[in-house]
């Protein structure tokens, strides 16, 4: 059994590690993208042209 | 996508988009936590494998996810972006999503198949036709990350990019069928056999399938949230981009107009050998 608890521990873990750090990583770049509208600099903060 | 085209700021985003992603994790959350009490309390013991039997409710999961869904995707995103009536940079933004997010669930298949292994075949590793070929899979989707870490122009990355991912997505249906074309200690399909008649009843097979759908959720919400992360990070590239240039003209430097890659240096861009 101790296979088992180990296997079912290490994939959960994993998965929910790499949650995390998507989570992370959408709220830090939501935030720049939330200071670089703020910026004075940038005209026109909703739109842009390609 | 036109010169002229508007690009929505992506900080917009509607409530029911947010409300349905939400969603989706709940329910992966909760099928996930129905997964793990089904296969390590409720389902009994197999006859021939005992308890190693509860592994088989997760492996094949996050197999079938990372191969068929994760990989699949990837291959169809970038055939999308090469196809020229197709060619968008948000195929290529899916197909990266898609292979960041297959290759944490290859990892998760090796590592669980490994597991079941020790115990089963006495060894943590064999060379065995499927699991060689997953591995080779895993190492050519890294591959494509590595790739995609290369400074490069959208375009140029994508179009890349899409052809290692339809490259690498040959060893896909090897994967699959290494089973029946060589002699493997690796045991045949169980669900996606050739007869299509599944080798799994009662509990056991409900708790495989609630494996399955719970492992497709989860898939499906680190999709979105990494899609997200790229729309992001594109919207930021350009944006700061832009600012860097206001700042410069502010500051009453011309843009570059000699090409000697000097205002290229401000925004980040890599300089010409001959212009240091």
């Amino acid at each position: 059994m101790r296979y088992v608890i180990a296997g079912y521990a290490i994939v959960l873990t994993l998965l929910f590690l790499y949650a995390v750090q998507l989570v992370w990583r959408q709220r830090r770049l939501t935030r720049a993208a939330e200071r670089l509208v703020a910026s004075p600099a940038r005209s026109d903060p909703m739109t842009e042209g390609r | 996508m036109s010169p002229n085209q508007q690009v929505r700021s992506p900080l917009v985003r509607s409530a029911r988009v947010r409300w349905t992603v939400r969603a989706i994790g709940i329910v992966a959350v909760l099928s996930t936590a129905g997964t793990v009490w089904l296969g390590l309390w409720v389902t009994p013991p197999d006859q021939v494998q005992g308890d190693l039997v509860r592994l088989v409710y997760i492996h094949p999961g996050v197999a079938w996810v990372a191969l068929y869904l994760a990989f699949g995707l990837a291959a169809a995103s970038s055939l999308l972006y090469l196809w020229p009536r197709t060619r968008s940079l948000t195929w290529d933004r899916l197909a990266a999503a898609a292979v960041e997010v297959g290759v944490v669930f290859n990892v998760c298949t090796l590592i669980s198949g490994s597991i079941w292994g020790k115990p089963t075949w006495g060894v943590w590793w064999a060379w065995d036709a499927r699991l060689t070929s997953t591995a080779v899979l895993l190492v050519l989707f890294l591959g494509y990350m590595a790739l995609r870490r290369v400074p490069a122009e959208p375009e140029v990355r994508a179009r890349r990019s899409a052809f290692l991912a339809l490259f690498a997505a040959v060893d896909i249906p090897i994967v699959h069928f290494s089973v029946l074309w060589w002699k493997t200690l690796h045991q045949g399909a169980t669900v996606l056999n050739p007869d299509l008649s599944p080798t799994i009843h009662g509990s056991m097979a409900w708790t495989l399938l609630l494996g399955f759908v719970a492992l497709t959720l989860v898939f499906v919400w680190m999709l979105l949230v990494r899609y997200r992360i790229g729309v992001l990070e594109d919207w930021l590239g350009r944006g700061e981009l832009d600012v860097a240039l206001r700042d410069r003209q502010a500051e009453g430097g011309a843009p570059d107009q000699a090409g000697d890659g000097r205002d290229a240096a401000v925004a980040g861009a890599p300089v010409p050998e001959g212009a240091r």
